[in-house]
C-alpha cells in the first residue's frame, strides 16, 4: 500500500468519523433555529384542483390576507403521500411562519411534518390528520360522524312514513373519513323503524363498482328506498346504477359534498340531498389557529366544523355551501 | 405418433380451453341462481350485469391482441380517462361551454376526438415498443402515468360534465328490444375482434409473433409494423371505451379507473390467453371478463360479508386459472 493510499484512506476515515459523531442528526435537520419568515403562511391541500380544497383555499387566502400574512398554496397533483412529501420538504426550505396541511397519509407525513415543527414552523392540520397528535398545534376537520347522522335524518325526512330498505355505499375499508360518515349514518338510522338498514358495501372508490352494487341490491332487495353514498365517486356510480334501473327519484339518493356537478345533479333530481362540508370555514379557522400559535396565544387543539344537509327545496338559500372551482 | 395438422389442432385447443372457462361461468351462475333464484335469474340482473361489463369488455378485446403478441398494455385505463376528457371537453367547447343539449353532429365529433386521442397514445406506445425496442411493461407504465396526468392537466383535475343528453340517453342507458345499446356496441366490437383474430392473416401474424418473434421476422412478417398496429388497435379501443364510459356515467371521470388495466389483463388471462404470448382467444376473454363481474354481483345479492367479497373473488380467480393450467399440463403430458 503506497503512502498516498494510506493518507487518502486516513482522510476518508476521519471524515466519516466526523460525520458520524458530529451531530447524529437526520436528513432535513435545520441545524439550529434560523429565523422563520414569520409573516408568511403556506397551505398544502391534499390534492390540486378539487372543488373541496379550492373552497378551503378561498377561505384560507381571505383570512390570511385579512390578518396581514403573505400566502402561498402548494398542492400535489394526486392525493398521494409520495407526491406531497417533497412539497412539505420544499416548503421547509422557505421557513414560513405557519403551514396548514391536509396530510394525505396519517403516518407517512409524520416525519416531514415533524421537521417543519422542529424548524419552528407552526403546523395546523386541516381536513385530515396524523395519528401522531404531538406534531400539529391544532386540527380542524369536518365532523364526519355528524354528516352521516344528518344523511340518515335527511333520508328519513325524504322517505316520510314509507317502509323500505336503505344501503350505504362506502369507499375503501379503512378510510377514516368515509368510515366515520357510514358509522354516523348507521347509528342514526336505527331511530327510524320504517327503514331497514342493509349494511354497507365497499366500492374501492370506483364508480362502476358502486353502480354494480346498487343494481345488485335492487335485485336482492327490491324494496330499496334510500342510498347514502359517502363521497363523490360512490354518488356518481349510484346515480348511474339507479338511472339504468329506471329508479332515479324512486330511490332517494343522498350524496356527500357539494361540488358543482353534484349541485347540478341535485337540481336535476338525480340526487335528492347532499351533505355539504364547510371547507371555507375549515381554511379560515386554520388561519385563526395558526395566527394564535405564532403570536403565542391560546390555541384550540381540536376543532370540528359543522355540516349541512341540502335538498332541492332549500338549495336556493344554501349557495354559500356550494364548493367552488375558483375563488 | 402422427403429427396432426397445425391449424385444426390450434382451433381445437382454443375451443376446449374456452369450454372449461365457460363451464366455470355457468357453474357460478347456477350456484347464485340456486341461492337466490328470485333475484339472480331475472332480466334486470342480466341487463345490468351486461351493461356494467360492456366498457371493460371493449378494453379487454384490445388487450387480448396485445397479450397474444406476448406484450402488455398497462395504459388502457389512463387512455380511457384521457379520451373521455378530450371528447367531453371538445363537445362542451363546440356547444359554448355546456353540451348537455347538443345534437348528433357534436356527438359525432366527440366520438372522433375520443378515437383519435386513443389512437395517438396507442401509436406512441407502439412506436416506443416496436421501433425503439423499449420493453412494453415500461413504455405502457410510462403512458399509464402520462395519459392520466395529461387528462388532469387538460381538465384542471376535475371531472368534466355536460355530456349531451342524446348521447347518454341513447348509448348510455338506451335499449333496443330490451338489450342495452352499450352492450350491442360492445358485442359488435367483440365479434369484429374475434373475426379479426380468428380468421384473418392479421390474426395469424399476431399469434406467430407471440409464439416466436424472431421466427416470424425470418418468414417475412413485418413484425415492427404489426406490433405498432396492435398497440394502435388497443389505443383506439381504449379511446372508444372512454367515450362509452362518458355516455354511461354522464361525466368524464378522472378518478376511478386506476385498476381498469389490471381488470382487463385479469379477464384476458382468465379466458385462457397465455401471458407468454402465442395462444388465446377473444371468446375466452368474454368469459374471463364476466367471471369477476358475476362474482361481484352475486356476492352482493346473496349477502356475502363485505370484507369477504374481495377475498372470495381472488380465490375464485386464482383457482380458475390454476385449474386451467393443471388441466393443460395433464394434456401436454399425454
Amino acid at each position: 500500500m503506497s503512502t498516498r493510499t494510506v493518507r487518502t484512506l486516513g482522510l476518508v476515515a476521519a471524515a466519516a468519523l466526523l460525520a458520524a459523531c458530529g451531530s447524529g442528526g437526520q436528513i432535513g435537520d435545520s441545524g439550529g433555529s434560523a429565523p422563520t419568515a414569520v409573516k408568511k403562511m403556506v397551505l398544502i391541500p391534499g390534492v390540486a384542483a378539487e372543488p373541496f380544497y379550492i373552497s378551503m383555499e378561498c377561505g384560507f387566502r381571505e383570512a390570511a390576507k385579512a390578518a396581514g400574512y403573505e400566502v402561498d398554496v402548494q398542492a400535489p397533483a394526486k392525493f398521494d403521500a409520495p407526491l406531497q412529501i417533497p412539497i412539505v420538504t420544499g416548503v421547509l426550505a422557505n421557513k414560513p411562519g405557519a403551514v396548514l396541511i391536509a396530510p394525505t397519509d396519517d403516518k407517512a407525513l409524520a416525519g416531514p411534518m415533524k421537521q417543519l415543527k422542529d424548524a419552528g414552523v407552526k403546523v395546523v392540520e386541516v381536513d385530515t390528520k396524523l395519528q401522531d397528535t404531538s406534531i400539529a398545534e391544532s386540527s380542524i376537520s369536518s365532523n364526519n360522524a355528524q354528516g352521516g347522522k344528518k344523511a340518515a335524518e335527511t333520508l328519513a325526512r325524504l322517505v316520510g312514513d314509507k317502509q323500505g330498505s336503505v344501503l350505504v355505499l362506502n369507499t375503501k375499508a379503512g378510510t377514516s373519513t368515509t368510515d366515520a360518515r357510514a358509522k354516523g349514518f348507521e347509528d342514526a338510522i336505527k331511530a327510524f323503524p320504517n327503514l331497514k338498514y342493509l349494511g354497507q358495501q365497499y366500492t374501492d372508490n370506483e364508480p362502476d363498482q358502486a353502480a354494480s352494487k346498487v343494481t345488485a341490491t335492487l335485485s336482492s332487495d327490491p324494496d330499496l328506498i334510500g342510498v347514502f353514498a359517502t363521497n363523490l365517486n360512490t354518488g356518481e356510480g349510484a346515480a348511474t346504477g339507479l338511472r339504468n334501473a329506471g329508479k332515479t327519484g324512486a330511490v332517494n339518493l343522498v350524496g356527500f359534498d357539494a361540488s358543482p356537478k353534484q349541485v347540478q345533479d341535485l337540481q336535476a333530481g338525480v340526487v335528492q340531498a347532499l351533505i355539504a362540508q364547510d371547507p371555507a370555514t375549515i381554511g379560515k379557522t386554520g388561519v385563526e389557529q395558526a395566527v394564535a400559535a405564532i403570536e403565542g396565544k391560546e390555541v384550540k387543539r381540536n376543532i370540528e366544523t359543522d355540516l349541512v344537509a341540502i335538498t332541492k327545496t332549500d338549495a336556493a338559500g344554501s349557495e354559500r355551501y356550494f364548493y367552488k372551482q375558483a375563488c | 405418433m402422427t403429427t396432426p395438422q397445425r391449424k385444426p389442432l390450434l382451433q381445437r385447443l382454443a375451443g376446449t380451453n374456452t369450454l372449461w372457462i365457460a363451464l366455470v361461468l355457468l357453474l357460478l351462475i347456477a350456484v347464485f341462481g340456486a341461492l337466490r333464484p328470485d333475484a339472480v335469474l331475472t332480466v334486470f340482473t342480466l341487463q345490468t350485469t351486461l351493461v356494467e361489463t360492456a366498457v371493460l369488455l371493449v378494453l379487454a378485446v384490445g388487450m387480448t391482441f396485445v397479450i397474444i403478441t406476448s406484450g402488455i398494455d398497462l395504459s388502457v385505463g389512463s387512455v380511457l380517462v384521457f379520451s373521455g376528457v378530450t371528447s367531453a371537453m371538445t363537445m362542451n367547447a363546440l356547444s359554448g361551454g355546456d353540451a348537455t343539449n347538443a345534437g348528433w353532429g357534436v356527438v359525432a365529433v366527440g366520438l372522433l376526438v375520443a378515437l383519435v386521442s386513443g389512437a395517438a397514445w396507442g401509436l406512441l406506445n407502439g412506436v416506443l415498443i416496436a421501433k425503439a425496442k423499449i420493453p412494453a411493461l415500461i413504455v405502457t407504465l410510462g403512458s399509464f402515468g402520462a395519459a392520466l396526468g395529461a387528462g388532469q392537466l387538460i381538465s384542471n383535475g376535475s371531472n368534466v360534465s355536460g355530456v349531451p343528453n342524446v348521447l347518454s340517453n341513447n348509448l348510455g342507458t338506451g335499449t333496443t328490444f330490451g338489450v342495452p345499446n352499450l352492450v350491442i356496441l360492445a358485442a359488435v366490437i367483440t365479434a369484429a375482434g374475434a373475426l379479426l383474430l380468428g380468421t384473418t392473416r392479421f390474426g395469424r401474424h399476431t399469434y406467430a409473433i407471440g409464439s416466436n418473434e424472431e421466427a416470424a421476422r425470418r418468414v417475412g412478417i413485418s413484425v415492427t409494423r404489426h406490433l405498432m398496429t396492435v398497440y394502435l388497435l388497443a389505443g383506439v379501443l381504449a379511446g372508444l371505451a372512454g367515450f362509452m364510459a362518458t355516455a354511461y356515467f354522464r361525466v368524464a371521470s378522472i378518478t376511478g379507473h386506476d385498476t381498469d388495466n389490471l381488470n382487463a389483463i385479469a379477464g384476458v388471462v382468465l379466458g385462457g390467453t397465455s401471458l407468454f404470448g402465442g395462444a388465446g382467444s377473444i371468446v375466452g376473454t368474454i368469459f374471463g371478463v364476466f367471471i369477476p363481474a358475476v362474482l361481484r354481483k352475486g356476492f352482493v345479492i346473496v349477502g356475502v360479508n363485505v370484507y369477504w367479497q374481495p377475498i372470495a373473488v381472488a380465490i375464485v380467480l386464482v383457482a380458475a386459472v390454476w385449474f386451467d393450467q393443471s388441466r393443460r399440463k395433464a394434456r401436454d403430458q399425454r
